[in-house]
Formats: C-alpha cells, sequence, structure tokens
C-alpha cells in the first residue's frame, strides 16, 4: 500500500502499545512522535484538567504544562512500570490537583475566603463518548456511594483524603479505605469489561 | 506503621495526600513491591475514570505547545535505573531518590579488565587539550567517583579509548566515565547497556559522551556494556560491544 505524494499516513495510536511505541519514541527527539502522541492523548488530558481545575483556559495551560513535560521527561518512562498512557494521565492529574491547590491558597490570602469565580462551560455536550468511557461510568456505578463521593472528591476536586473526611463527616480510616477498596473496585471490573 | 502505611495506597493513587505523607508513602513504596504494583494499577483505574472526561482543546493550543516545545530541551535518561525488570522494578509512583535509597547492595568491581574483549578498531581519540574548554563529568558521575567507599577501575575498549567505572555502596550509585572514549560522528554515539541473562537492555544513550553517565546499582550478575549505535540510540544493541565490564559481588 502507497500513500501518493500528497498523502501522509496517520497511525491511528488507540492501542495503548501504540502509545508505549509513540513515548519511547518522543525520549528519542522524535518531534512526529510527539505530535501523534499529543492527538491521541489531548483530548483525555484536557478534559481531565478541565474537570478539575474547572476553568477552560486554565485547563489550557495546565495541559500544556503536562505535554511539555512529557517532552522533557520522556526518557524516564519505563514501559515496565507501567503504560504510557497511565503515565501521561498521572502526571496530568498531578499537574491538575497542583493547580487547584494552588488558586485556592492564593484565593484564600487574597480575599479572605469569597467564593471562587470560575467561568465553567458544562462540559457534557463535548465529551467524547467511546465505548470504553462508558465502561468507566457503568463500572463506577457499581462502587458504594461512600466509595464513590470519596475517589470523585479526591480524584475531581483534588480534595486531600483529610478534606473528604471533613466533609463527608467520617472518620480518617473510613475514606482511605473506601478510597483504596473503591479504586481496586472500579479496576476489577474495568479488567472484566475488557 | 506497615498496615496503616498499607491502606493509603488509594489515597496515593487519587494525589489525595498532602506533600509530607506522599513523600513518606513513596518511600514505603521503594521497600514494597507489593504495594508498587498496586498502586501502578490503582493509579491505571485513576487515570481511566480521568480519560473518561476526554474533551479536545482548541487547535491554538497545539500551535502554542509544539512552539515551546521546539524551545524545550529533554532531559537525558541519566538515572534510568538499569534492568530494573520485573518484581523489583519500581511503580511509577516511586521516585529515583526513593527507589536509589532503597537499594544499596554491596557490591564490588571484581576483575572488570578480565572481561573487555579487545579488538583493534580505528578511532579518533579526543585529546585532552581539545577537551579542557568542554564542560567535564556531571555531578551525578563525579559524585560517585568521589564518594568515600568508591571503587573504581579503569579499562580499555576495543576501539582505542578508555572508560572508567565507579561503585558506591553507600551512594547506592554506578558511575561511568566515558570522557575518554573516541570522538564519534555526528550520525553515532555511545550507548550503555545492562547484560542479564534476560539479554541487554539500555541503560543510557550518552548524547555527550563527556559527561559520563550515573545510574543506580545494578543487580548482582548484571554485566555493563558500551556500544556504538546511530543517534537516538537503539532498542538492541546493533554492534559488537568496545567493552564489557562485569561488576561481580564478592
Amino acid at each position: 500500500m502507497s500513500a501518493g505524494p500528497g498523502l501522509r499516513l496517520v497511525p491511528a495510536a488507540d492501542g495503548p502499545g501504540d502509545i508505549d511505541g509513540l513515548l519511547i519514541r518522543v525520549a528519542r527527539g522524535d518531534r512526529t512522535a510527539f505530535e501523534e502522541l499529543y492527538d491521541a492523548l489531548s483530548s483525555a488530558v484536557y478534559g481531565l484538567s478541565r474537570r478539575v481545575v474547572r476553568d477552560p483556559a486554565r485547563a489550557e495551560d495546565v495541559t500544556q504544562e503536562v505535554f511539555l513535560e512529557v517532552w522533557r521527561k520522556a526518557s524516564r518512562f519505563d514501559a515496565a512500570r507501567g503504560k504510557a498512557k497511565t503515565w501521561v494521565m498521572t502526571i496530568a492529574h498531578r499537574r491538575a490537583v497542583d493547580a487547584v491547590r494552588r488558586a485556592e491558597a492564593q484565593r484564600r490570602q487574597d480575599h479572605h475566603g469569597a467564593p471562587d469565580e470560575v467561568s465553567f462551560d458544562e462540559p457534557a455536550d463535548h465529551l467524547i463518548r467511546t465505548e470504553e468511557h462508558g465502561a468507566v461510568r457503568d463500572c463506577l456505578d457499581s462502587l458504594t456511594d461512600l466509595q464513590l463521593e470519596s475517589v470523585r472528591l479526591a480524584y475531581f476536586n483534588g480534595y486531600t483524603y483529610g478534606e473528604v473526611a471533613t466533609l463527608l463527616d467520617k472518620p480518617l480510616p473510613t475514606i482511605k479505605t473506601r478510597m483504596r477498596d473503591g479504586l481496586i473496585r472500579l479496576r476489577d471490573c474495568l479488567e472484566g469489561a475488557r | 506503621m506497615s498496615t496503616d502505611v498499607h491502606t493509603l495506597s488509594g489515597a496515593y493513587a487519587l494525589d489525595a495526600l498532602d506533600p509530607r505523607e506522599a513523600r513518606d508513602f513513596e518511600q514505603h513504596l521503594a521497600e514494597c513491591a507489593v504495594c508498587r504494583a498496586e498502586v501502578a494499577e490503582l493509579q491505571e483505574a485513576a487515570s481511566l475514570m480521568g480519560a473518561a472526561e476526554a474533551a479536545p482543546p482548541s487547535s491554538a493550543l497545539r500551535d502554542r505547545l509544539l512552539e515551546a516545545v521546539d524551545r524545550t530541551p529533554q532531559v537525558p535518561p541519566l538515572s534510568a535505573p538499569p534492568a530494573a525488570v520485573g518484581a523489583d522494578a519500581p511503580a511509577t509512583a516511586v521516585s529515583l531518590d526513593a527507589a536509589r535509597r532503597a537499594r544499596r547492595p554491596r557490591v564490588r568491581l571484581f576483575a572488570a579488565a578480565a572481561a573487555v574483549a579487545v579488538a583493534a578498531v580505528g578511532g579518533i581519540v579526543v585529546t585532552d587539550a581539545m577537551r579542557t574548554d568542554q564542560p567535564t563529568l556531571a555531578a551525578g558521575v563525579t559524585q560517585v567517583f568521589r564518594a568515600a567507599d568508591a571503587q573504581e577501575a579503569t579499562v580499555a575498549t576495543a576501539n582505542g579509548g578508555r572508560v572508567s567505572v565507579a561503585m558506591s555502596a553507600g551512594e547506592g550509585r554506578m558511575a561511568v566515565d566515558t570522557s575518554r572514549l573516541p570522538a564519534l560522528g555526528s550520525r553515532q554515539v555511545y550507548q550503555l547497556w545492562t547484560l542479564t541473562d534476560a539479554g541487554p537492555v539500555s541503560a543510557a544513550v550518552l548524547e555527550d559522551a563527556a559527561t559520563g553517565a550515573a545510574m543506580d546499582l545494578p543487580a548482582a550478575g548484571t554485566r555493563i556494556a558500551i556500544t556504538i549505535e546511530p543517534v537516538g540510540g537503539s532498542e538492541q544493541p546493533t554492534t559488537q560491544p568496545i567493552v564489557v565490564v562485569d561488576p561481580a559481588d564478592v
């Protein structure tokens, strides 16, 4: 199969193996691989960032930081330790949570506790729906209410488990445990869905 | 603190620990292979939950980012842990520092010269005079050579250069001084490998041989090899090693 002179074959980087391969090429300075990696993961990174930081402009800043870190530190990715997509998404979540906590600290300092103002466009209509995402939603439904609330408040709102315990008025050990067994249940359910 | 700490894996995977707790937990992770495996799996589950929120960013962001990438240098793989495959491989979340602290086997450089394969290969040796103005060994490399307990050996390479290897059990690190290797053309680099029964694993691509490389102490039975590879490095060695060093545990 040959591509015409004006055509460019764009590999569909949808499998985890493809993402791993792309990241390994990025570590060697392959800019084309970086563009492909961005095209494959930018929606996931931006969508998560926006969900956590709420503000679309700030979410784009976070997304840019994440991919610059991925570019810079690609050589530190080790496929033996986990999937490339997980590596990128873990960086994304840390950066997003850091941004939220920094903004919150700043807000407390500036406004002495005045409510935070965010421009938040409802993401539902832009969400990319795929089968995999449907499986995540189904599996989240299999969690108990307390597991789900603990996991979501921490992951999407950037709260520490101490803050979650305060919000839900539960003892710290309970929240710690619910976060862990909630994620374990999610993991097991997603494995079964594959 | 073991049972209590162990239950933090969920909160850690959700980034829900405060910074001090996260550091403590990472230290625990470095010593607990089971915890590392669990955290890796929980992080994957969390990241799938995050990916389910996917929404496309503006196309302007792509342009901005690619422009920024062109101005951003990449971090070299100097600290890549060697041959960390299998049960002992640290999870994604383990910081290199934490992993380093945890692994301090007593390693002794043993009969290194005997393991060197010698063959006559031409090459232009960079003279000391040519090197004086160049930046010298990376700080992480000299740190190992200067460690109080450093054990050091210098061996000849098949292409007419010399390589020094230092190990420090106290630092938990090994360093390779490659500054006296012959200069390569612009299309070739030296690449460092760890050799085990499972085969060679890339430890570092030496974009600039003058800086050398440092890494965690390899597991017992691991040998270190250097090959000449195309720029960017190779998945697997494509040439015969110019040197193989055998750090044997006594």
